[in-house]
């Protein structure tokens, strides 16, 4: 029995050293060796059937170059595999890209290529969008693809008010599409939109038709949705677990080059941390981390490389324009002047980051102006301003106007990083006498209470958005209220150059309309721009042929990936 | 004639309180760990509650040394992820994670005693709906409204200690019903009874002292599980929420950090593990300490 | 029996009523809405056709009503956020749940009782206080906390242990039981810590008090080997109340398995919850918990009915 305590000891005692231990050897890459015997562990446990691994892939025959091999991705829940589908959330967009096809897709510069489409035009007035189609392109079950399924996932699903269907906001502005032939459809639009490339290339694949024709609800086509979904990408459905893993294989009929790789595995995994130990033990080879935290430690390890990544994000702060205390651009620039946001991306975002002086990311490369002056960090410069606007610092350094405190509450939802960068925030306006109150809650409470009802002081999150400069549905008047654009900012103007920008077609007209709009953004602050992230793309080695582009835009080229040694 | 009724229930007999509180004093401080738990409880709440006034650094601001440093003087304990002074926290925290556990078990023991009294006391309706209603809430795994009321509920302190004591109060409401069922068969209460006192006065007058010990045994406990149960939901994200630190959300922050900065996450542990566990010897030291039983044996 | 098993029905039956309905209007009343209607940037169209779609438009006492109506048929109706059967949600999960809890129960049982027992018989021995100390501490340390220290341990420092998930490797056609065990080892450590201290110290009370009683003091004197007055004898009648408390542990098992699903990736019904409530996917939180509440009474039921089958004293409960 003493054998039985002793262990009980020893094992507490080992968990206060070990802790300890892991923490001072940080540096020394101590952590390195040990994530490297895990890994020797892992395959000899597994068996010898994953080809992901780093140390398998010395023992297979795979060589440079050379087709084979599976690459393992981590999901964060179970997906839904319908594009469309309004289930069909990040996890499911990873997935679904792989085994669907839209008619475009992003291309390298993230200017739009074909993809199912070969090339298209718009007619003078710019209201009908020919798009031209592939005729060798085969479903995964064999049928052939054609305008039909083009036509009927547009005008069924998509156009179909009563489905709610994803991303369909971005299509309000067509009215039908027609298959004209076999090859050809023809977008109806009821006005202009010059974006409409871009926006059939961001998680608007095709669906197809001989499938959901005269099904009453395609939400409840569980066959398809759920298990076997048909589609026309590089990889189709082998085999799905639920809450456990997918596993796609080649489809070797894939209209592009056929895929290199043999399978592509998601694994479900809804802790961001296992994802970390699992790409450091070789069970995981590609994914974007969202938590920042491990990425110096992951830096460290030999077998990963971390990479730095621009999308088409921004993040902000929105004052919500109902109250008249943030009407004065004034207390917004103020504001922007008053948090270090060179801190807050060295430090929480460890890097990866560039600050925002406006919406348009530098992923944009035509459009985005890296010369717009912006509102450096200036407490002092922050202080005045205020002070023009009326508010000065009471014998208690808090802001007042007329007897009235600056009160605001800020409020946030809980997710990734938005908890200890609203900290931040809060501590920097608090230092030039704002009174700031953080309430945190959960996602779906603060979506409720911020997006739809608009019963909000402040906030902070971030917009993602198709790889076009068209913010209309963020910033537009229309949209204040009810529509994407959270502060409710109106400005005559600001419509003006929104309006011209996502009619024009012409790409040298669009950049100088755009230059415009980027140069009113960084005065009005019609949200405080934060910063663009960049994201932080962690790769094992061995895998090769990714594109430069960020992880998901980088998957619709998973055909070129490849392992090698 | 109504006052002649009570001063002859003042004149009831009740059993000598006095002495057997210094009993059970003396009886606790030669249980040498449960002693040790006790003296352990009192510093660590002036530790807390004093010690920030000490330690004047402010638990949300940012401190000029910058993220996730180690120990120095300015900051002993390092500072946080953003920057924040970890020592400071840890006093802060300590003061929202006691003040929790505390005002969780006096909610609980309140809603524990009326329940149970109340059902060892009056009538047999009484007793069987409220005992079927005491059986039915231990019978449910009760972390799954927990979670579920936190989700939907919000996470605000007031209702964090709301969730916490309206799924921990059976346990001591089955103890209270015990003891008044014991209490009201004896000879004091039965003569309250007949000189003509309400129920409530005799309830609160003469059963009630009589279950103190148990209460307080009872209550001791609660503390205990009202503190790991708030770390516990801290852990899914739903206990108190962050600019304010609780040892729970700390722990819940840290995690992140486990990989980078394990420390961040043994500090806070080791302090809600050490003020459970005391407060659990103190409480196992007090049953034992109140246990008739023992007092034979010994 | 038969009447006590009505009885029981009986009470069964209120108890659920009264869950649901609680969990029914809680999760219904509160704000947010299912995670499709809640996405950040869906129209104010495409969320009202999603709204419409789920039925939501309809007064929540209606929505109760018939949920109600289609519950008492078997039929929970349809999961918002997978549009497959809350049914078979929940029964695609369980049987991880079960795994972690039946192997959970074998480990603290057999481990409680036999240090129940050293420390019954050994009463006032280094043994007996270490083993009441070590039982506190497992009381008092917040499993997620033990369990991320474990995590450090053996996957971050040892590189021993996988840190998540069930391996589902292991589990195919490359079955090894290595493997399996290895996901199975820490969270089955930790569950167990929220049941074993108080199995011990249960085990050891009804040793002591088994122990003093006549009949084995009449076995003592007739001159039998206390090995055998200890594990024949004695255990035999101790191990009767142990069975009624692993009953009354059954909720609290489930409870942990909550928090240890979430720290290990385990896809059971715990972390099915979660992801449930966070998604107010409102047929599954109603189905979970319905299930949940289900279980326990048939558990606590069965352990009534073992207990009036082996104790001779408890009979026409």
């Amino acid at each position: 029995m003493k054998k039985v305590l002793w262990i009980a000891f020893s094992i507490t005692s080992l968990l206060f050293l070990a802790a300890g231990c892991s923490f001072d050897n940080n540096d020394d890459g101590d952590v390195t060796n040990n994530a490297g015997a895990s890994n020797n562990e892992s395959s000899e446990t597994n068996g010898n059937n994953t080809n992901d691994s780093e140390t398998n892939t010395n023992d297979s025959e795979v060589a440079a170059g050379e087709p084979g091999g599976r690459v393992s991705i981590p999901i964060v829940a179970d997906p839904t595999f319908n594009p469309w589908h309004p289930n069909a959330f990040a996890e499911s967009n990873v997935i679904n890209r792989v085994l669907f096809s839209g008619l475009t897709k992003p291309g390298l510069d993230l200017v739009p290529e074909g993809d199912l489409a070969e090339d298209w035009e718009t007619s003078d007035d710019q209201l009908e969008w020919t798009f031209h189609l592939r005729d060798d392109v085969l479903w995964h079950d064999g049928e052939p693809f054609t305008a039909e399924d083009v036509a009927f996932t547009f005008n069924e699903i998509t156009l179909n008010d009563e489905l709610g269907a994803n991303n369909s906001s971005y299509f309000n502005e067509v009215n039908e599409v027609e298959a004209v032939d076999d090859h050809t459809v023809i977008f109806h639009m009821n006005s202009p939109v010059a974006a409409m490339p871009a926006y059939l290339s961001f998680n608007t694949e095709i669906i197809p038709k001989h499938i959901f024709e005269g099904e009453e609800d395609p939400w409840s086509v569980n066959s398809f949705n759920k298990d076997n979904p048909i589609g026309t990408g590089p990889f189709k459905m082998s085999e799905y677990t639920s809450g456990q893993s997918v596993l796609l294989e080649r489809y070797d009929d894939y209209h592009g080059e056929t895929a290199l790789l043999d399978e592509v595995e998601y694994r479900v995994l809804s802790d961001v941390n296992t994802h970390v130990a699992q790409i450091m033990s070789g069970e995981l080879s590609i994914f974007a981390l969202d938590d920042l935290a491990s990425v110096e430690q992951l830096e460290n390890t030999e077998g990963i490389d971390v990479l730095s990544r621009e999308t088409p994000r921004f993040f902000w702060i929105s004052l919500n324009q109902e109250d008249e205390r943030f009407q004065d651009t004034e207390v917004r620039q103020a504001m922007v002047h008053a948090i270090d946001r060179q801190n807050i991306i060295d430090t929480t975002l460890q890097g990866f980051g560039t600050i925002a002086n406006h919406g348009i990311a530098p992923a944009l490369e035509e459009y985005y102006n890296p010369d717009v002056p912006g509102l450096e960090y200036d407490p002092d410069r922050a202080i005045e301003l205020l002070a023009e606007a009326g508010w000065e610092q009471n014998e208690d350094g808090i802001l007042e106007r007329d007897g009235e405190t600056f009160e605001i509450d800020f409020e946030i939802g809980i997710q990734g990083d938005l908890e200890p960068i609203s900290q931040l925030v809060q501590q920097y306006l608090i230092a030039v006498g704002f009174d700031i109150n953080l309430e945190t809650m959960e996602w779906n409470t603060m979506i409720d209470k911020v997006v739809i009802d608009r019963d909000y002081e402040m906030s902070l999150n971030w917009w993602r958005y198709p790889a076009d400069p068209d913010l209309y549905a963020y910033l537009h008047s229309s949209n204040a209220g009810t529509g994407n654009n959270i502060p409710g900012y109106q400005n005559d103007e600001m419509d003006a150059l929104l309006e011209a920008g996502s009619q024009e077609s012409e790409v040298a007209d669009r950049v100088e309309i755009y230059q415009e709009l980027q140069e009113l953004m960084a005065v009005e602050q019609p949200y405080l721009f934060l910063w663009y992230p960049q994201e932080a793309q962690i790769r094992i080695d061995s895998l090769q042929g990714v594109p430069e582009l960020a992880f998901g835009d980088a998957l619709h080229y998973i055909n070129e990936w490849y392992l090698q040694e | 004639m109504m006052k002649s009724a009570s001063t002859l229930i003042d004149t009831v007999p009740t059993p000598k309180q006095k002495q057997v509180k210094s009993t059970v004093f003396s009886r606790l401080r030669k249980n040498n760990i449960a002693f040790a738990a006790f003296l352990f409880i009192i510093a660590l709440h002036l530790l807390v509650f004093i010690g920030p006034l000490i330690w004047r650094v402010s638990p949300e601001a940012l401190t000029t040394h910058g993220a996730l440093t180690g120990w120095s003087l300015q900051t002993p304990m390092g500072t946080d992820e953003i920057g924040r002074d970890v020592l400071a926290r840890i006093l802060h925290g300590g003061r929202v994670t006691l003040l929790v556990g505390l005002t969780s078990m006096l909610f609980s023991v309140f809603l524990g005693v009326v329940v149970g009294a109340c059902a060892g006391f009056f009538n047999k309706v009484v007793e069987s709906i409220l005992m079927r209603i005491t059986e039915a809430m231990m019978a449910i795994p009760n972390f799954f409204f927990v979670l579920v009321a936190l989700t939907v509920l919000g996470t605000s302190p007031v209702m964090v200690v709301i969730v916490i004591a309206v799924s921990s109060w059976m346990e001591i409401a089955r103890v209270v019903y015990g003891e008044t069922l014991k209490w009201k068969q004896y000879e004091f209460v039965e003569a309250a009874n007949a000189a003509g006192a309400s129920p409530l006065r005799i309830l609160i007058r003469y059963v009630i002292p009589q279950i103190y010990p148990s209460i307080i045994v009872a209550g001791t406990l609660c503390i205990a599980w009202a503190i790991l149960t708030e770390s516990a939901i801290s852990y899914l994200g739903l206990g108190i929420q962050p600019p304010t630190p609780t040892w729970g959300n700390m722990l819940q922050n840290a995690q992140q950090y486990i990989w980078t900065a394990p420390i961040l996450g043994i500090l806070p542990g080791v302090a809600i593990t050490l003020i459970v566990l005391a407060y659990n010897f103190l409480g196992d030291g007090l049953r034992d300490a109140l246990d008739p039983k023992v007092v034979r044996k010994k | 029996m038969s009447r006590f098993l009505l009885n029981r029905l009986g009470q069964s039956i209120v108890l659920l009523l009264i869950v649901s309905v609680i969990t029914f209007f809680l999760i219904n009343l509160a704000p947010g809405g299912p995670s499709a209607a809640m996405r950040m940037d869906a129209s104010e169209a495409e969320r009202q056709a999603i709204i419409t779609q789920l039925g939501l438009d309809e007064p929540v006492v209606v929505r109760y009503a018939q949920w109600l109506g289609s519950a008492v048929t078997g039929d929970f109706g349809v999961s918002f956020s997978t549009s497959e059967p809350v049914l078979e949600r929940i029964l695609s999960r369980i049987p991880y749940t079960i795994e972690l809890t039946l192997f959970t129960i074998l480990f603290a049982v057999s481990f409680g009782i036999l240090f129940g027992i050293i420390s019954a018989v050994k009463r006032g021995s280094l043994r007996d206080h270490a083993i009441n100390f070590i039982s506190v501490i497992g009381l008092s340390i917040p499993a997620f906390w033990l369990g991320l220290m474990l995590i450090l341990l053996f996957s971050v420092q040892l590189g021993w242990l996988p840190s998540s998930g069930v391996g589902a490797d292991a589990r195919g056609e490359n079955f090894s039981l290595l493997g399996w065990l290895s996901y199975l080892f820490m969270p089955v450590l930790i569950l167990s810590t929220t049941i074993l201290p108080n199995i011990v110290r249960f085990t050891r009370s009804s040793m002591l008090e088994v122990v003093n009683q006549n009949y084995i003091r009449t076995v003592r004197a007739k001159g039998a080997k206390e090995r055998y007055v200890i594990y024949v004898h004695a255990l035999k009648n101790a191990l009767i109340p142990v069975v009624s408390i692993i009953g009354v542990l059954i909720p609290r098992l489930l409870s942990g398995a909550v928090i240890t699903e979430a720290i290990f990736g385990w896809p059971g019904i715990g972390s099915l919850i979660i992801q449930a409530a966070q998604g107010r996917d409102y047929p599954l939180v109603m189905g979970v918990t319905m299930f949940v509440t289900i279980v326990v009474i048939v558990c606590n039921l069965l352990v009534d009915l073992v207990y009036s089958k082996i104790d001779p004293r408890v009979k026409n409960v």
